[in-house]
């Protein structure tokens, strides 16, 4: 069973500021609760589904400037950087 | 000269020069202004719609080459990405944020002379049925404004069957391009995985979702098709559909097609009793065209709400994690802040349902519970993608209704999630395995409209299209009341 | 026991993993080599580099590793300014082997390391810290490395000590080098950090270590605090610890537990690779012929001394060279030639970058040697010359007259002076004439090594009559 504390675990791993209220996490309950009908399926033998392409259709090493301007709409710090928060 | 023409019929209006662009886009831009404030389908409009649509007709009258849309206004859903301008996603988060690049549709549009005339209103980030999770307030079911108009891809609905532009590209994700067609009687495809080019789609689950077009009549959707679809370098999970022409023998009819009814998605407590009548109307109509019907199961539908939930909230979580408001984003100063409660801070600009299905997706992955939700539902995905294969085999399309119920009332639904992902039953099926769907408006009753969904199998975009075709000939749709 | 996860840039490559950004970053002003792409701009989606899996694939192979049926790639989410997604494209073996090798070995000194994993990923961004105080600290992100391909190496805990670790990646660093797929001496190119660990204690991740020299200090480091830990009865938390480059120590980082959930999914944007047999066993064919073989080849088909050919074969540099300038007749001057006399010259990254030096200059300098045209010690003075001009050897000859002094009534002259000069050595060498030799090497001195010395040295002895 999902515990309040799981759920706010796993929000500051999301860096998610949630709302401190029963009701909220009634409902995120509930929700992981109906995932729980998984555990009926019979799924005994399958393998995880993904796509596949040729090693032909990869992209080529090929070095192309990015020259459009507007990737320069960054927030910009001192001409050029990004500024981050400190650390720590 | 209505607003109200099919996209073929804007076409030959052009060519025969009984219509130019310039009026018939002045014209949908009044109209737009007239009914904005009531239906609020778009988020930004294009301020040079008119100068585009002049420089086009100068075109024809030149006898230049013109692109295949004459200068036809379609709108845009606003999680697709237009160079310069705006892309919000209906997010506060992305308020503010200006795309550096076209996404590859919007190439393809420009490329063909379309004007694209605003981009429209959805559920933020695409999560939701019913748009009432714009950051920017709902959009309103021109129908019956007190109703929903489905979503997520509610704006684009609502556009086209408000006749504010004749075609619209949505994005559908787990049936967010089909949910608002069947709500606002609009026809809706949902293409094969990999078929449409989702550079510039901002991802909600990537490995699922697909840019759809929308249009009000089923040639109108083959149309904007024929010019989106296709391989994109960009894009690596794109495939060559060999430039196929989807509109050409649109009328083929489907006389002696096999037709499966997807006993899951057509029976049961869930399904409303109008919806299961208007589908009962269907089918034999279908009948009427030739067709032969049969029922056909795929049990692992019983598990596909939780599996679509469980692999879009993982995908949406890692999707998401970008907007941190560091590199764009809205004014947030991080002076004062240390890294984590800075980032947090600034993720609060993401509204309840979107925080929701990120925690929901920081959940199903997480070392405690990978196995438990994650591997389970992709083993899920494979077990039904072999059931509807199976399907295949015996029949050329799988039919249902695409929406159990009923078009809602704002506030029904946003109180109860579960509820909400629910109604997501019939469609999230044809995301999960990759097929193509396609919602086909049938009866509009008590004044709330009900859609047919067809599935074919992988890749068979063409017969599809014909089925719907075929359908949408079989019945007669009331004026929507503007 | 240690064991080491190396990060190796892919330097020789054009563009970047995922988009058509510059590999090699270095140079550019801060945020110029960046696009939507490698930004992870809303909307932008990945494109594999098909290069660098071909790369990676040869790291693989030359590490003896088993490749993949299918490559397949991962998102690694954890939140940090220099990740522009706040997810960084990895692999892991989570549902099947798909990383681009497994389970590999090498041999150093006879002893075996166990390669665990080869992944290709993606390099994030770099951070630079600003701001003495913790109250001014301010955190400047350079996103121009964002996205540069990546191959991380883990082995298994198979060293015993700091001295192996240095010799795996000396061994390591000349194999990348040797493919032709990086380039380690940049800076940055190859980063390692190790885990640590003593019998009956838990195991410790050092990270953050600047230099293959410091990372020898960490583990040092590290194996003594453990153990001193170990004798006071004191358990060792399994954890992961900083090396602080200043005061040279390790310290335990401030990261909890909750961020190392690294919720790993598919890469749905990048289908998995099918690594078909053809495509294989062409990148195996076109692999470049490894150290060893080199340096066997060296040693039995010419004849050079085994130590000459360990040196010559190691360094990338220096083979290149002796491919190309030697043929049957003059393999072993030639090598002779780069190890001993050029050595000096293009020892180091930059002295290579600015050096003139084409393979035809060696192989004209043996010639000159061999026919008796120059001397051994003028040869040397011509390298310096051709390294700085990259002047040919004919004009080098004559312009600063290098060629060979042998006539007799010329060197006569100087050895006359020499005799007249130096009355004391001249007398030494009268009463031991193995002494003799400080009077030629006085003539070498004086003609800037050009006199001929079996014609010097005979001249000498019959003019003083020993």
């Amino acid at each position: 069973m999902v515990t309040k504390e799981d759920i706010e675990h796993i929000a500051k791993l999301m860096r998610i500021d949630i709302e401190n209220s029963d009701e909220y996490f009634e409902r995120v309950k509930k929700i992981l609760g109906y995932f729980d009908i998984l555990d009926k399926a019979n799924i005994e033998g399958e393998e995880v589904p993904v796509q596949q392409v040729a090693i032909d259709e990869l992209r080529d090493d090929k070095y192309v400037a990015f020259e459009d301007p507007l990737i320069q709409q960054l927030k910009n710090y001192r001409d050029s950087y990004v500024r981050a928060p400190k650390m720590n | 000269m209505s607003l109200g023409i099919s996209a073929i019929e804007y076409i030959n209006g052009i060519k025969n020069g009984t219509i130019t662009a310039e009026e018939f886009v002045a014209k949908t831009i009044e109209h737009i202004k007239k009914v904005e404030p009531k239906l609020h389908a778009f988020i930004s409009l294009n301020d040079n719609a008119l100068e585009q649509a002049r420089a086009i007709d100068k075109k024809v009258k030149a006898g230049q080459n013109v692109g295949a849309f004459y200068g036809m206004p379609i709108s845009i859903k606003d999680n697709i990405c237009i160079k310069g301008g705006k892309t919000t996603c209906a997010s506060r988060m992305l308020e503010n944020y200006t795309a550096p690049y076209d996404a590859t549709v919007v190439s393809k549009l420009n490329a063909q002379d379309a004007v694209i005339i605003g981009k429209t209103n959805l559920d933020e980030f695409a999560m939701g049925v019913a748009t009432e999770f714009s950051a920017f307030g709902p959009s309103k079911n021109p129908w019956d404004t007190e109703y929903v108009p489905g979503g997520s891809s509610g704006g684009s609905a609502v556009s086209v069957a408000g006749l504010e532009s004749i075609l619209s590209l949505g994005s559908d994700t787990g049936g967010s391009v089909r949910n608002p067609a069947s709500f606002c009687s609009i026809v809706g495809l949902k293409p094969t995985y990999g078929l449409v080019s989702r550079y510039g789609l901002v991802s909600y689950a990537n490995s699922i979702e697909q840019i759809g077009p929308m249009g009000r009549r089923v040639e109108d959707v083959a149309l904007l098709l024929n010019h989106i679809a296709g391989k994109d370098p960009h894009d690596p999970t794109t495939i060559d559909n060999k430039n196929q022409d989807y509109l050409s023998g649109i009328d083929s009819g489907i006389s002696g097609k096999k037709i499966g009814i997807i006993k899951e998605m057509s029976s049961g407590s869930g399904l409303d009793s109008t919806v299961a009548s208007v589908f009962k109307n269907s089918i034999s109509a279908f009948e009427k065209l030739g067709a032969k019907i049969e029922e056909v199961s795929l049990d692992m539908v019983e598990y596909t709400v939780a599996t679509y939930y469980v692999l879009t909230t993982a995908e949406a979580g890692s999707n998401l994690s970008r907007y941190d408001n560091l590199r764009y984003g809205y004014d947030l100063d991080s002076e004062g802040y240390e890294f984590k409660s800075y980032i947090s801070k600034a993720r609060r600009n993401f509204g309840p349902e979107v925080t929701r299905r990120m925690i929901l997706g920081g959940f199903v992955p997480s070392a405690g519970f990978a196995g438990k939700y994650l591997l389970k539902a992709l083993k899920v995905k494979s077990k039904l993608k072999k059931q509807i294969e199976a399907a295949f085999s015996k029949c050329d399309f799988l039919i249902s209704p695409t929406v159990p119920v009923l078009p809602f009332k704002f506030g029904e639904k946003i109180d109860d999630p579960l509820a909400m992902y629910l109604a997501d039953i019939n469609t999230v099926t044809a995301n999960l395995t990759g097929v193509p769907a396609i919602s086909v408006p049938y009866e509009v009753k008590n004044g709330l409209p009900v859609g047919i969904q067809i599935h074919a199998n992988l890749l068979q975009e063409k017969q599809l299209l014909q089925a719907a075709y075929a359908l949408q000939n079989t019945t007669k749709l009331p004026e929507v009341p503007l | 026991m240690i064991g080491l996860e190396i990060h190796c840039q892919l330097t020789k490559l054009e563009s970047k993993l995922f988009c058509t950004c510059k590999a090699n970053y270095r140079g550019f002003e801060p945020n110029t080599n960046i696009c939507p792409v490698c930004m992870g701009m809303p909307g932008t989606l990945p494109r594999l580099n098909k290069k660098a899996v071909e790369k990676a694939t040869m790291i693989a192979m030359a590490l003896n590793c088993k490749t993949p049926q299918r490559l397949g790639f991962f998102r690694k989410n954890y939140f940090y300014p220099d990740l522009p997604k706040n997810f960084q494209i990895t692999q892991l073996n989570l549902y099947g082997p798909t990383s681009i090798g497994e389970q590999g070995k090498v041999s150093i000194e006879g002893k075996e390391i166990r390669i665990r994993r080869i992944q290709i990923e993606e390099d994030p961004g770099r951070l630079i810290y600003e701001g003495v105080s913790e109250r001014t600290a301010i955190t400047l992100v350079d996103y121009n490395r964002a996205g540069t391909p990546l191959v991380e190496i883990v082995t298994e805990p198979d060293f015993d000590n700091p001295r192996q670790v240095r010799i795996f990646l000396n061994v390591l660093s000349d194999l990348l080098e040797n493919l032709g797929v990086s380039d380690p001496t940049l800076e940055g190119a190859m980063r390692a950090d190790a885990n640590v660990s003593i019998e009956g204690g838990n195991r410790v991740e050092v990270k953050n270590i600047g230099s293959f020299h410091d990372l020898e200090k960490a583990i040092h480091f590290e194996l003594t605090r453990q153990t001193s830990l170990k004798e006071r009865g004191i358990e060792i938390a399994q954890e992961t610890r900083h090396w602080d480059d200043k005061r040279k120590i390790t310290i335990s980082s401030r990261s909890k537990e909750e961020d190392e959930d690294y919720r790993y999914i598919l890469e749905g944007d990048i289908p998995w690779v099918i690594m078909d047999e053809t495509s294989l066993q062409g990148w195996k064919k076109n692999m470049p012929e490894s150290i060893s073989s080199k340096k066997e080849r060296y040693v039995s088909k010419y004849r050079i001394p085994a130590q000459v050919a360990d040196v010559l074969s190691s360094d990338k540099y220096y083979s290149d060279l002796f491919e190309q300038a030697h043929d049957e007749s003059n393999a072993k001057e030639i090598a002779n030639m780069i190890t001993t006399d050029l050595m000096g010259l293009v020892d180091t990254r930059e002295k290579r970058e600015q050096s003139k030096l084409a393979p035809k200059h060696l192989s004209d300098l043996v010639l000159m040697m061999n026919s008796g045209k120059v001397t051994r010690s003028s040869a040397k003075n011509a390298l310096q010359e051709i390294v700085k001009t990259g002047k040919s050897v004919s004009d080098i000859m004559s312009s600063i007259g290098l060629a060979k002094i042998s006539d007799e009534s010329e060197l006569g002259k100087i050895i006359d002076d020499i005799i007249s000069q130096e009355s004391t050595a001249v007398q030494q060498a009268k009463e031991n004439p193995q002494t003799i030799n400080y009077l030629v090497g006085k003539v070498m001195q004086k003609t800037k090594g050009k006199a001929d010395p079996t014609i010097t040295l005979n001249l000498f002895k019959k003019k003083i009559g020993i």
